[in-house]
């Protein structure tokens, strides 16, 4: 088998045993990689109902055919587990050399399972794995931790690891590498930290099988460099994602004040242009030629990597439009290792709480010294609030009650991204159906809704276009695993990654072809929140209730006046669901399992819910 | 007529600007404000007016806010 190394490497913290598990071929080509084979794995072996954050739960690291090998953006991996927020399958990706080192040692995927007796950190080598102690870091961020583990090791090794936030279990904890970088939003830091599992080492010298090496070699080569091309042609890398900001609030698009504005004179002060001007340093991953990642001096001299969503979620959406302070909330998540865009919501949700008296409190929209005290007590669970505000956003509304749950700005428990939807609905959409919850990353519809489209339409085109793009984003690119940036921001063909799979596999396929691996992906997700939730039905996949609000609407500018309206949302949900194949509750059909090839997992599913 | 222009992202550093305001002949239409600017015709874009995507051939008012931006895609 060319492509992938054909060993998934299965590690248990209770018992500290670990052993090399083959898988065939079929397996391989019907689930690809990354979020294919973690979601198959979660799915055949989690229990339904166990505790994400009790010792049933897996840790799982899987990467792709092209992961690790260089071509564009291929310096990813998959970080999964069942979600601590959404109690759904739950994943993420982020940047690291573990990419390319864990498929060097032989791997395309992690199973860690179990819970260790003492913090812990996984070292792992070629045929070697070791059971080290990390009660050192234990307690501490993930800077210091990633330069106790590079003191040790050296910078060459991929490394995955957690702060405090992992540690004490806020459900929003992310895994992180790389200094700058962190994945797995959905609460996979919490995984990690509910197994005491403080880091994972991975060391390897192996080649990675490939069909064709010297062909992929100066494929990827080549590419890379006109990947770099096209980035300095454009300059797209000039202000990278937070060129967006401008736009979004110049098309009324911006999350202010807990999502209730939609733009903001002041947003300019936080603007691509002004991030650009702040620069110090620029960063980026493996394998990757047109780096993202733009890091500026926050307000105690400290170097804090921004993009779009944190500078989005920590600032305007709090009222907070000054770098240096937005800078320090985001190197304050990134040191306790808690994800920058859900804390963003939940802070805002606090306010917003506060200012609508659903909960007595003292912060404020705009209060950066507030808000950074806030995030200590959420990483370090502390006091009342901050163990409270550690559950997330839906998890406090509930419990602050006074229809609060109507403006924590979720779906499926799992924070929106830093793009107000107030009045567009494919976006919403876009944000109901992700199957992770309210993730950005499955599929993003707004220029194409007011470039091709009416702002004002519910029609079928916006749900086509969201299954067009979820089979891209959150199917081809989270399976293949490698970065959706050359694609979505420079133009970078779609046709080049079967061309990739080729060489690494030697396997022909069509973009068809993908689209049903992707599909199958989706399908089987959804399968995996009916077996936790069978009484689940549609309302899982709406948006907040806050932008259906009329009350909530602008009172000028672009969509003055105007909100979401339910029967119309509801309306373009069922055309996505029928354009799907899924019934009334967006669970697929029977017919639809069986033609993607999930007759055996449905069986599965059945033991716990109806299907149709 | 007065029409504020704003560049969005790498266009300001393209085209050499990030805001101005300019006196254009009244009838000037959408793609008519993109030629006078400069925009490069070749590189995808959205426009829009106060707001709202605008059609290529809507006809500008005085007073009216036009933002020129690259196509993005939501990281």
């Amino acid at each position: 088998m060319n492509g992938w190394t054909g060993q998934i490497l299965r590690v248990n913290l209770t018992a500290k045993t670990f052993k090399k598990e083959p898988f065939s071929e079929e397996f391989a080509r019907k689930w690809v990689g990354g979020r294919g084979f973690a979601a198959k794995i979660l799915y055949d072996e989690l229990k339904p109902g166990i505790d994400p954050l009790g010792p049933d739960n897996k840790f799982i690291v899987a990467l792709g055919p092209i992961a690790g090998i260089p071509a564009p953006n291929t310096g990813k991996a998959v970080v999964a587990g069942k979600s601590p927020m959404t109690g759904g399958y739950g994943d993420g990706n982020l940047g690291t050399r573990v990419a390319e080192q864990l498929r060097k040692a032989g791997y395309d995927a992690l199973i860690v399972e179990g819970k260790a007796e003492r913090p812990t950190m996984l070292y792992i080598e070629d045929d070697k794995v070791e059971f080290l102690p990390a009660d050192a870091v234990w307690g501490q961020g993930t800077y210091v931790t990633n330069d106790w583990i590079y003191a040790k090791y050296g910078k060459g090794v991929g490394v995955l690891n957690i702060g405090q936030g992992g540690e004490n279990l806020v459900r929003y904890a992310v895994v992180r590498s790389l200094e700058g970088r962190a994945g797995g939003r959905t609460g996979i830091g919490a995984v990690m930290g509910s197994k005491l599992l403080k880091a994972v080492v991975v060391k390897g010298t192996k080649p990675i099988p490939q069909a064709d090496p010297a062909g992929m070699k100066k494929v990827g080569h080549d590419d890379l460099r006109q990947v770099h091309e096209i980035d300095k042609k454009t300059g797209w890398s000039i202000q990278s994602t937070n060129g967006v900001l401008a736009w979004c609030n110049e098309v009324a698009a911006l999350p202010v004040r807990n999502f209730r504005k939609t733009h903001h004179p002041d947003a300019w002060k936080v603007d691509g242009e002004r991030l650009n001007n702040a620069r110090i340093a620029t960063y980026g991953c493996p394998n990757c030629t047109m780096r993202c990642g733009i890091t500026i001096h926050d307000d105690e001299g400290r170097e804090s990597e921004l993009d779009y969503e944190n500078i989005g979620l920590l600032g305007p959406n709090l009222e907070i439009f000054d770098f240096p302070q937005i800078a320090s909330l985001n190197y304050l998540c990134d040191e306790y290792g808690i994800d920058t865009m859900s804390a963003g919501c939940v802070l805002s949700f606090y306010a917003d709480a506060i200012d609508h008296g659903a909960v007595a409190g003292d912060f404020k929209f705009g209060d950066a010294a507030g808000a950074k005290k806030l995030l200590g007590l959420i990483a370090r669970r502390e006091g009342e609030i901050g163990n409270l505000l550690a559950e997330g956003s839906l998890r406090a509304a509930r419990k602050f009650g006074h229809g609060s749950e109507a403006y924590a700005m979720q779906v499926k428990g799992l924070d929106v991204a830093a793009y107000n939807c107030k009045f567009i609905p494919g976006m919403a959409l876009a944000f109901g159906v992700s199957p992770i919850g309210a993730h950005h990353k499955e599929s993003w519809v707004i220029t194409f809704e007011l470039k091709q489209t009416s702002r004002e339409s519910y029609g079928p085109e916006k749900a086509k276009k969201v299954i067009e793009l979820q089979r891209i984003r959150g199917g081809l690119f989270e399976y293949m695993v490698s970065c959706r940036f050359p694609w979505i921001e420079l133009g970078w063909g779609l046709e080049n990654y079967p061309k990739y799979f080729k060489l690494a596999t030697g396997l022909d396929w069509t973009l068809d072809d993908f689209w049903t691996v992707s599909d199958r992906i989706y399908a089987l997700m959804k399968l995996f929140w009916l077996r936790e939730y069978p009484q689940t039905d549609r309302k899982l996949d709406y948006p907040p209730a806050v932008w259906f609000d009329p009350t909530n609407a602008d009172t000028e500018g672009p969509i003055a006046g105007k909100v979401l309206e339910y029967d119309k949302y509801d309306g373009l949900l069922q055309h996505y669901y029928d354009i799907r194949g899924y019934d009334k509750r967006g669970i697929p059909t029977m017919a639809t399992l069986e033609k993607l090839g999930l007759a055996a997992e449905a069986k599965a599913a059945e033991r716990f819910g109806s299907l149709t | 007529m007065k029409i504020t222009v704003k560049l969005i992202g790498p266009f300001v550093q393209a085209f050499g600007f990030s805001e101005k305001q300019l006196d254009v002949p009244v009838g000037t239409t959408a793609d008519g404000l993109v030629a006078l600017v400069h925009i490069d015709s070749a590189r995808p874009k959205i426009v829009t007016r106060n707001g709202r995507a605008v059609a290529p051939d809507e006809a500008l008012a005085d007073g009216d806010r036009v933002v020129i931006s690259p196509i993005y895609s939501g990281g």
